[in-house]
């Protein structure tokens, strides 16, 4: 006997179910119900588990965000007041004066520190046109570096502006081009030079001349300290590495969407490395364990007759 | 070839009442369950008990995850190994170690199979047994074979391979005997 006709035979014989198997299936079938639209569990834990990603990205979005805006101006040591400002090239220059404005006072001797740095067309009219605006105001140029290449020039001017008029100054100075970035410092030498008053009043009626000359010295030096704001101007031609444009409704939608995603992958590595480990633990005990029942069975099987 | 969305999409369109899917396929049902106990009384009590779970699961049958034949087997394929489980818990306790088959003189495997064969198969283990059962008569191929006994595509191969050369030699034997 061939192989294939025994196996055929096999298949040719094999039998029917018999009549009274058929009837009851056939009566459990009356009562059969509508098969509903099963919802995957693996779905549902996908989703359950993306949601979950997504409220602590917005959770640690909005904790990260908010304290952003807390940090703002910080004290620095002493009187002194230090801001550094990125300004945006699209910003209108005359908002920066009026931030200087608002940490100045008249009547108070203080020291001004400004740091511009601006990108201009003309590098050698925009350098002669500073220079010529601080002499204007009474200032006058303590240092300058000017340099030009095949690409970019670049030139950095170390000024001195009367206080008095460094508003004036800075107003001027940008309109030279489009502002990179600024910083505006401010120190107050008041009371250090309130100090030196009382010292050299207390050596005068000591008669220390000698002292009270030397205090003096110190003391105009002060004052010329808080009579000439410095003013570091660098001036470039350089191009932006990328042009930054104010973004459009899409293009503020596409930022934030992609922040919001941003921050779910962190979420959802953080979870992948936290869980990780539990999970393949999980998943070689479930794998153990089937393997173990399938053996289990295959056993059953081969006992059984 | 068509894609898992096709399959999907042919499924969900295709969608049938449970009494279409066991008319169309308790004949394969009770012919599986005969194979793996070699018992008609039995494999007959095995597909009302499969076709019960069956009704009460049907809720949750997914059409595109696999045909209804497979989960039918894959069913009857737990009723059948709790029932073996079932069996040989009681076989311990009453210290039974002799087998419940009965003695019947018909063909087991079907009318008119020659007795030879019929009792080659009948000597198989039910593991033999079911794997001929699934990949011979049922005329599933390797692939469905494997998902209803839960094991790799060549593991099935091996195991037919197996059974089918016992089948042979059991039927040489018997032949010479």
């Amino acid at each position: 006997m061939s192989e294939a006709s025994y196996l055929v035979e096999l298949r040719e014989a094999a039998p029917r179910a018999p009549e009274t198997l058929r009837e009851l299936v056939r009566d459990l079938s009356v009562a059969q119900p509508r098969r509903q639209r099963r919802i995957r569990p693996a779905l549902v834990g996908a989703i359950a588990i993306a949601v979950a990603i997504a409220v602590g990205a917005a959770v640690i979005g909005g904790l990260s965000g908010s304290s952003d805006e807390t940090r703002g101006v910080s004290p620095v040591a002493g009187a002194a007041k230090t801001r550094k400002l990125l300004v945006p090239a699209a910003k209108a220059p005359q908002d920066i004066p009026q931030f200087a404005t608002g940490l100045t006072s008249k009547s108070r001797l203080q020291r001004q520190d400004v740091s511009m740095r601006l990108r201009v067309k003309d590098l050698s009219g925009a350098t002669q046109s500073a220079v010529r605006t601080t002499r204007q105001l009474g200032g006058f140029v303590a240092g300058a570096d000017y340099s030009t290449g095949s690409k970019e020039g670049n030139s950095r001017l170390a000024l001195r502006v009367p206080v008095a008029n460094l508003q004036q100054a800075i107003a001027s100075f940008t309109n030279l081009g489009t502002i990179l970035s600024q910083h505006i410092s401010v120190a107050d030498l008041q009371t250090g030079l309130d100090r030196l008053d009382a010292r050299i009043a207390a050596a005068r009626r000591k008669g220390h001349d000698h002292g009270a000359d030397r205090l003096e010295r110190r003391r105009d030096a002060l004052i010329r300290e808080g009579t000439y704001a410095r003013v570091s101007l660098q001036l470039t031609t350089a191009k932006p590495a990328a042009q930054h444009s104010a973004p459009g409704r899409f293009g503020r939608f596409w930022d934030t969407t992609s922040n919001i995603l941003g921050k779910e992958l962190i979420a959802m590595l953080y979870v992948l490395v936290l869980a990780g480990p539990f999970i393949l633990l999980a998943a070689l005990l479930v794998f153990a364990e089937r393997t173990r029942r399938r053996r289990a069975d295959e056993r059953l099987l081969e006992e059984a007759a | 070839m068509p894609t898992s969305w096709a399959i999907r999409k042919q499924a969900l369109r295709e969608e049938r009442s449970f009494a279409d899917v066991a008319e169309e396929h308790l004949d394969d049902v009770y012919r599986y369950l005969l194979y793996m106990t070699g018992n008609p009384h039995l494999a007959e009590d095995l597909a009302a008990e499969t076709f019960e779970r069956a009704l009460r699961r049907w809720r949750r049958f997914d059409p595109s995850r696999g045909a209804a034949r497979t989960w039918l087997c894959q069913l009857a394929r737990g009723a059948a190994l709790d029932h073996f489980r079932s069996d040989r818990r009681r076989r311990k306790r009453e210290g039974i170690y002799a087998s419940d088959v009965p003695e019947i003189d018909e063909p087991v495997f079907g009318e008119g199979l020659s007795p030879a064969l019929d009792r080659a198969v009948q000597s198989l283990s039910a593991a033999e047994r079911e794997v001929v059962g699934l990949r011979v008569v049922l005329e599933l191929d390797g692939d469905t074979t494997a998902k209803v006994l839960g094991i790799r595509p060549s593991a099935v191969s091996t195991r037919l391979s197996r059974a089918l050369q016992k089948l042979e030699e059991r039927m040489v034997s018997d032949v010479r005997g």
